[in-house]
């Protein structure tokens, strides 16, 4: 059996359809995180925003954003522990990721 | 009869019991910390937020330096490094490759136009008939990264002040092009046990259609511009916690039977 059907070929997912492509699945602990802002900043989809009162402002995913890669870059420069990306990106059909596992932080073996 | 070059059996067995102390084995037992080196590599990300302070130039000689030890195809070292360090020329670096894909970007991502519009219709199509050409360079993350530096959202060198390009000796054995991963690779190392950031970018591939620019860097046959790294001192502490990643499944085929790890 072929690891993509002759249909699976030729589909080119669509960008925006949440059926079709899932960027991400970032979850923030809003109790944890302190808006220093660094995810923000380098975050390279550009996916992330700060809001709230001034003082207490915190990171959110901004709505309907389609640049999220899972580099987890925001965990790795939080230093509140508070923000994390738990999926993998994932485009149906032609793109379809495969043989992939759950997602890990690094495991000793 | 010519001598065979080949170790023969009682060749090895006197190898195995006289270089004990040569071939000083580690032993790593299961569960085991990470060692200093394993730990760079869990830490290492992608920075693309710098500060404005300049690199000294003897850590970029270093970096280099290391690279020049990497592992290549036939020992061909199919590789030619370009260091830019120039904020002018940086600048027109980046403005060049904005300016293509303001081109580009309108073209290509369909998602601009309204849904249900003729040109998003069109655009789709187009895209997806490229898409077969080129399924790499067109891959929708590139593609939705296109639009976000079309837009200035995102940038192609990140104002970093140093820029490397790793130039490809097309000439080189085999596959070159893996050859400028591994060396890419050492230089990246190096400059992260340097307190360094740095971040490769694919989209520099894009300078080589500018033929001044490309002449200007020696990016003629046999070379071309293969990849580039940017390096900085980064904003913040990158490496501050280890990161989850997806795993990925592992065939492991032993005594005759297949297991499946991940
Ligand atoms: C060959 C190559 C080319 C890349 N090109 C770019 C690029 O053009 N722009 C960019 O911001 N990141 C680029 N990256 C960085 C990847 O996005 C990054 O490695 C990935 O998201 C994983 O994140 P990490 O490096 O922080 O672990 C590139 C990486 C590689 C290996
Ligand atoms: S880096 Fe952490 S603490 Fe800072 S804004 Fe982001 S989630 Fe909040
Ligand atoms: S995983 Fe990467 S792209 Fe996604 S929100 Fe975090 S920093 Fe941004």
């Amino acid at each position: 059996m072929a690891l993509l059907n002759f249909a699976q070929r030729q589909h080119l997912p669509i960008w925006d359809d949440p059926r079709e492509s899932i960027y991400h699945d970032v979850v923030i602990d809003t109790q944890a995180c302190d808006g220093c802002k660094l995810c923000v900043v380098v975050c390279p989809g550009n996916a992330l925003e700060l809001v709230g009162e001034k003082g207490a402002k915190k990171s959110r995913v901004k709505d309907g954003q389609r640049g999220c890669i899972s580099c987890n870059n925001c965990q790795a420069i939080c230093s509140h522990h508070a923000i994390e990306a738990r999926q993998y990106y994932d485009f149906a059909g032609y793109y379809k990721q495969m043989g992939l596992g759950e997602f890990s932080p690094p495991r000793r073996f | 009869m010519a001598r065979s070059n080949a170790l023969e059996a009682e060749d090895l067995e006197q190898l195995e019991q006289n270089s004990g102390s040569a071939s000083a084995i580690r032993e790593t037992p299961p569960g085991a910390d990470w060692n200093p080196i394993e730990e760079a590599f869990l830490r290492r990300r992608s920075v693309r937020k710098y500060k404005t302070r300049q690199v000294p130039a003897h850590l970029i000689r270093r970096m280099l330096e290391i690279g020049r030890f990497a592992p290549s195809q036939g020992n061909s070292q199919a590789w030619k490094f370009v260091v830019v360090r120039d904020k002018k020329l940086i600048e027109r670096m980046e403005q060049y490759c904005v300016d293509e894909f303001k081109k580009m970007s309108p073209a290509l991502d369909y998602t601009l136009y309204p849904q249900g519009s003729l040109r998003r219709w069109f655009t789709r199509l187009k895209a997806r008939l490229l898409n077969r050409l080129d399924h790499n360079m067109l891959h929708p993350v590139p593609m939705t990264v296109l639009t976000s530096i079309a837009e200035g959202r995102f940038a192609v060198f990140h104002k970093a002040p140093t820029v490397i390009l790793l130039l490809v000796d097309r000439r080189g054995v085999g596959c070159p092009e893996i050859d400028i991963g591994i060396v890419g690779t050492n230089i990246v190392m190096a400059a992260q046990s340097l307190g360094l950031g740095t971040c490769w970018i694919g989209f520099s591939k894009f300078l080589n259609k500018n033929k001044e620019m490309a002449a200007q860097f020696g990016a003629e046959w046999p070379y071309e511009i293969s990849e580039a790294i940017t390096v900085g001192y980064p904003i913040g502490d990158p490496a501050q916690n280890h990161i989850s990643r997806q795993t990925h499944e592992i065939a492991w085929w032993e005594d005759g039977q297949k297991e499946v790890f991940y």
